[in-house]
């Protein structure tokens, strides 16, 4: 009986160590489906994340609408979808645990970057409390200022990843002013030439003399 | 004897389970055959620390193996590994950048996709937190409170960093917005210029021809 004390009690320290570690937004590459996992650890907690489409090398806007962002449970069930979109945060509360699936799908065959950040919040309750003697209610308010700095960590994830992709369309328009004026002024100069030698063939003596 | 294994043996998976989730890991689907990578973007002068393991259920066949390699925007390898199935790799980073870190299988007879676990911190939550609390010897509520200290220290020196690419960004912008309008007014100049040219050229051309 006391041994099970004991473990409960390292069990809730180990608990309470979590720190509030930054996992940083990786990106990958979607062709098609791309599924990412995470492990819920207790029904309830909250599982909140962001992810955005960085690499858009698209000719036009409407050339690629979006990717589906998709949520599944660990039994089946789809928590959450987002159709059409180029970066959304989602935050949803988990009806159980286990591990969660969430799948980027890309309806068009250009492979998109999208950069994720997933993070999955627990805060001790009542029942915690009550199991655990080792558990100061001092340890939920610590539990809740680190959900909160979390959020502030996800936004600036967010905000990071959306500047990444601003940044790409700016250096993608510097570099198009560039090369499409130079093409243009090329282009006139070749067009007002081909009008002149045109209007030359028009009136040589080759062509029908005075048929002009 | 036995009463201890029943204890110690769910004990042994929750504290896997809480390792796990102390650094929020991501599992990735590794396709059975081709690679799979995950990228990230990073500055300069960042710690970075990885974990990556295979998780197999299934304990009467081996687990599967697979090679791993990561690489700095610069394509210098940081770390190169083949046939294993777990290994750890550390940095920090030198070149600012994109930093690719790709799995593949090294045996795609397997024909089913397996499921790697990758564990990626940088920066603030790179910290060995175990060695800083035994350094100072600080523990419980006011390590938590040191660790959030940590985060909102992270948390400023995001915004800093993204206030400067914000400033570079609107660089870039204004000197795009500067050089449309330039660019126009030599393109009207050009064209003007053009004409002027074509008319004058012509009207000598029809002068010589007697036409005029």
């Amino acid at each position: 009986m006391k041994t099970t004390m004991k473990s409960y009690a390292i069990l809730g320290l180990l608990l309470l160590t979590t720190f509030a570690g930054e996992l940083s937004a990786l990106s990958v590459t979607v062709n098609d489906v791309e599924c990412v996992y995470e492990y819920v650890l207790y029904e309830g907690d909250t599982v909140s994340g962001n992810f955005v489409v960085v690499d858009h090398d698209i000719f036009w806007s409407s050339d690629h609408p979006g990717i589906d962002f998709i949520v599944s449970s660990p039994g089946g069930n789809v928590v959450q979808t987002m159709k059409g979109t180029s970066g959304e945060k989602f935050e949803f509360k988990a009806p159980r645990s286990g591990m969660y699936q969430f799948c980027f799908h890309n309806p068009y065959s250009t492979p998109e970057t999208v950069s994720f950040y997933i993070h999955v919040g627990h805060i001790p309750n009542e029942h915690d409390l009550a199991k655990d003697e080792h558990l100061d209610p001092v340890n939920v308010k610590i539990a809740e200022l680190r959900e909160a700095l979390e959020s502030v960590t996800a936004e600036q994830k967010y905000l990071k990843a959306r500047d990444a992709r601003h940044r790409h369309t700016n250096e993608s328009t510097h570099k198009r002013v560039i090369f499409y004026t130079i093409g243009e002024y090329i282009l006139l100069a070749v067009a007002s030439g081909l009008q002149v030698v045109y209007i030359r063939r028009l009136f040589s003596k080759s062509v029908a003399y005075n048929r002009v | 004897m036995a009463e201890n294994a029943r204890v110690l043996l769910p004990l042994l998976l929750l504290l896997m389970l809480v390792r796990v989730q102390n650094g929020e890991s991501v599992w990735l689907n590794l396709p059975s055959s081709g690679t799979k990578c995950v990228s990230e973007e990073l500055h300069n002068n960042v710690v970075v620390v990885g974990d990556y393991a295979v998780v197999s259920d299934d304990h009467e066949h081996l687990t599967p193996i697979i090679s791993s390699k990561v690489t700095s925007p610069y394509g210098n390898v940081l770390h190169h590994k083949e046939n294993v199935t777990h290994g750890q790799f550390a940095f920090t980073s030198s070149e600012s950048g994109q930093y690719l870190t790709c799995f593949w299988a090294d045996h795609p007879a397997e024909g089913v996709g397996l499921i790697v676990n990758i564990d990626w911190k940088i920066g603030v939550a790179a910290k060995d937190w175990e060695s800083i609390a035994r350094k100072e010897k600080i523990e419980g509520v006011e390590l938590e409170l040191r660790k959030l200290e940590g985060a909102v220290e992270a948390i400023h020196d995001n915004l800093l960093y993204l206030k400067n690419r914000e400033a570079e960004m609107r660089g870039v912008s204004e000197t795009t917005n500067s050089r449309v309008a330039w660019y126009s007014i030599v393109s009207l100049g050009i064209c003007i210029l053009a004409s002027c040219a074509q008319v004058w050229y012509l009207t000598r051309f029809f002068q010589k021809k007697k036409l005029i």
